[in-house]
């Protein structure tokens, strides 16, 4: 694993520099919201690609994070701890809501957790926790104290997050917990005869995502420097992560990262055209699971089964 | 809340009653392709979402009255149906288990963003002569679209009931959704009995759109709200059975209009919400569940 991790630990080196080396703003953005994306894509892909919950509440957890650093930093807070915070309740969250939630299979699951961010936007668009009413009763915070945070450092954050979600998968793949996921992954009904404790893994993998989506929600609205429900819970980052993992390959280890490069790249192209590419994603991930739903990594794993590279000398 | 005592309430009630009929009418599509296919589709509500802006067009462009713009809507949305079972959500089946479900996922943002584009992110609402009318029975004034929601529900749900019965293509249907490789055997298309399945799901999402727009106001995103109805009506109801639905509908409604009388009409659908949650976390097979 040491091996492993090399270039990973040097490409971080690497990205953590870049901006000091007078990289131009709009690129660093770019790989900030790509990092973004990537943990939060990760997170999916453990639920989605080795649990098999197909979980539609991504964006749950960001907007919840969100707000719970908006209203850390509203009383005055410091800004860093409210990011921990904010995953705190994400997972916290998660954890209460999977009672109901976890009772339910494939696709009932799926539409319960759609109704999640739906709920939790109506309940702050009326809630008003902190702070007097904005003008015209928006329901909208500033994170106070975002804006002394330069891009730079909020684009560290951004990298611990991304490539920690990275370190991440790779210690959980390569644990016991990961090697119960990859059973679950492709038999739960062996996995759960062979002994694994199927409820508590999942139950384990949905707090965990819960907790790295959710940092990297707050730490997304730390950079924008405001909130409101309507953003906040915006189905665009369960789409993001489903089009990243899916295009990038479901149930591997580095789909996702694949797949969120790729997605960042097409946001840059298609940024002109508006409402038009949201249109576009649909159809990439309708088109890419009909057509290839392992994704590249995926149907680089099937190459490589076919024409493996040693040869085989016995059976 | 003021004085007014009982009747107060029961407006509520007898609006949440009638409402059942309009989520029932809404859950219909999603409970026939679930119940013969198996799966749930997400998409559903936006489907229905598409019957009341193509009602809505024909309103402004054309000056037709909704009800009878179905002439085109039903047609429109049975093809769309149909294609959408026919080359997507038939290889999905094949591929995997989460396949139709992302599929579907997919189509629901094609058909969101599609909306943004055509008719803009404003609320809009189907509004004839009639959509403004109310009526009083003895101190509870209900807008008439609700019994015209209601009424229709009832009409619809028992044309289904006679079309399953007595087509050739209803038992088919009937058929593939109690055991699909029997129905294969006895010589039943299935690909073709899901196509027309799905298609006829679809119609009758627009037949609940028409109505929906004359109920509600509605916009792009709208379509999420409703499938989660839908997905409530479908899982308090059970399936297979009229009456489970009515009253899967009655469930809904009720939690919505007597949430909007508790907690403000801003909160209605919240409390739906966190009743379905709540439903689900004590009695998962819902009500009448099998």
């Amino acid at each position: 694993m040491r091996r492993d991790m090399i270039p990973l630990l040097v490409g971080t080196a690497i990205l953590a520099a870049l901006p000091l080396l007078g990289m131009p703003e709009a690129w660093v953005l770019y790989l900030f919201v790509f990092l973004i994306y990537l943990a939060v894509a990760n997170m999916w892909n453990l639920l989605a690609g080795y649990c098999g919950l197909i979980a539609l509440c991504q964006h749950g957890f960001i907007g919840l994070a969100g707000y719970v650093l908006a209203i850390w930093a509203w009383v005055g807070l410091p800004l860093y701890l409210g990011i921990i915070l904010g995953g705190i309740v994400s997972s916290a969250f998660a954890l209460v809501i999977s009672i109901p939630l976890f009772r339910m299979k494939g696709v009932y699951f799926a539409v319960g957790t759609l109704i999640l961010p739906e709920a939790l936007r109506i309940v702050f668009l009326l809630w008003r926790p902190v702070g007097g009413m904005m003008q015209g009763k928006g329901a909208g915070y500033t994170i106070k104290g975002a804006i002394g945070i330069g891009l730079v450092e909020v684009f560290w954050l951004a990298l611990v997050i991304g490539i920690g979600s990275v370190f991440l998968m790779r210690f959980i793949l390569n644990s016991k917990l990961g090697l119960g996921l990859a059973a679950i992954r492709d038999n739960e009904k062996t996995a759960g005869s062979s002994g694994i404790n199927v409820f508590k893994l999942k139950l384990f993998s949905f707090v965990i995502s819960a907790f790295v989506t959710g940092i990297a929600g707050a730490v997304f609205f730390m950079y924008q420097g405001h909130i409101e429900p309507r953003v906040a819970f915006d189905i665009k980052w369960t789409i993001i992560a489903m089009l990243a993992t899916i295009i990038g390959g479901m149930s591997t280890r580095d789909g996702p990262v694949l797949g969120a490069l790729i997605v960042v790249f097409m946001y840059f192209l298609l940024a002109r055209f508006g409402e038009i590419s949201l249109l576009i994603q649909g159809m990439i991930l309708v088109l890419i699971m009909l057509l290839a739903p392992q994704g590249i990594m995926g149907s680089m794993r099937k190459i490589k089964e076919r024409f493996p590279l040693q040869r085989r000398t016995t059976l | 809340m003021t004085s007014g005592g009982l009747a107060d309430l029961m407006t509520p009630l007898v609006m949440g009653i009638l409402l059942g009929g309009l989520y029932a009418l809404i859950a219909l599509g999603l409970s026939l392709v679930f119940g013969v296919m198996k799966l749930i589709n997400i998409a559903h509500g936006d489907l229905v979402v598409l019957g009341s802006y193509i009602a809505f067009s024909a309103i402004t462009y054309l000056g037709m009255d909704p009800i009878l713009s179905l002439i085109f809507g039903i047609p429109l949305l049975f093809v769309m149906g149909f294609a959408i079972q026919k080359f997507t959500m038939n290889r999905a089946l094949k591929i995997s288990m989460e396949a139709p479900l992302i599929i579907a996922f997919g189509i629901s943002i094609m058909l969101q963003n599609a909306f943004q584009i055509i008719w803009t992110p404003l609320s809009r609402g189907l509004t004839t002569s009639y959509t403004l009318k109310s009526f009083t029975v003895s101190e509870v004034c209900i807008p008439l679209v609700y019994l015209l929601d209601f009424i229709l529900a009832l009409v619809v749900m028992l044309c289904l009931r006679e079309f399953l019965k007595r087509t050739y293509l209803g038992r088919g249907i009937i058929a593939a959704s109690q055991d699909r490789v029997a129905a294969q055997l006895m010589g039943i298309n299935t690909q073709r009995v899901y196509a027309f399945a799905f298609a006829i799901a679809s119609a009758l999402a627009a037949v609940a759109g028409v109505f929906l727009g004359m109920t509600f106001p509605f916009t792009p995103t709208s379509g999420v709200s409703f499938l989660i109805l839908a997905f409530g009506v479908v899982i308090i109801g059970g399936l297979g059975s009229i009456l489970g639905t009515f009253l899967g509908g009655m469930a809904m409604g009720l939690a919505q209009t007597l949430g909007g009388y508790f907690f403000g009409t801003a909160a209605q659908m919240l409390v739906a919400y966190v009743v379905l949650l709540v439903l689900l976390a004590v009695r998962p097979q819902g009500l009448f569940g099998r």
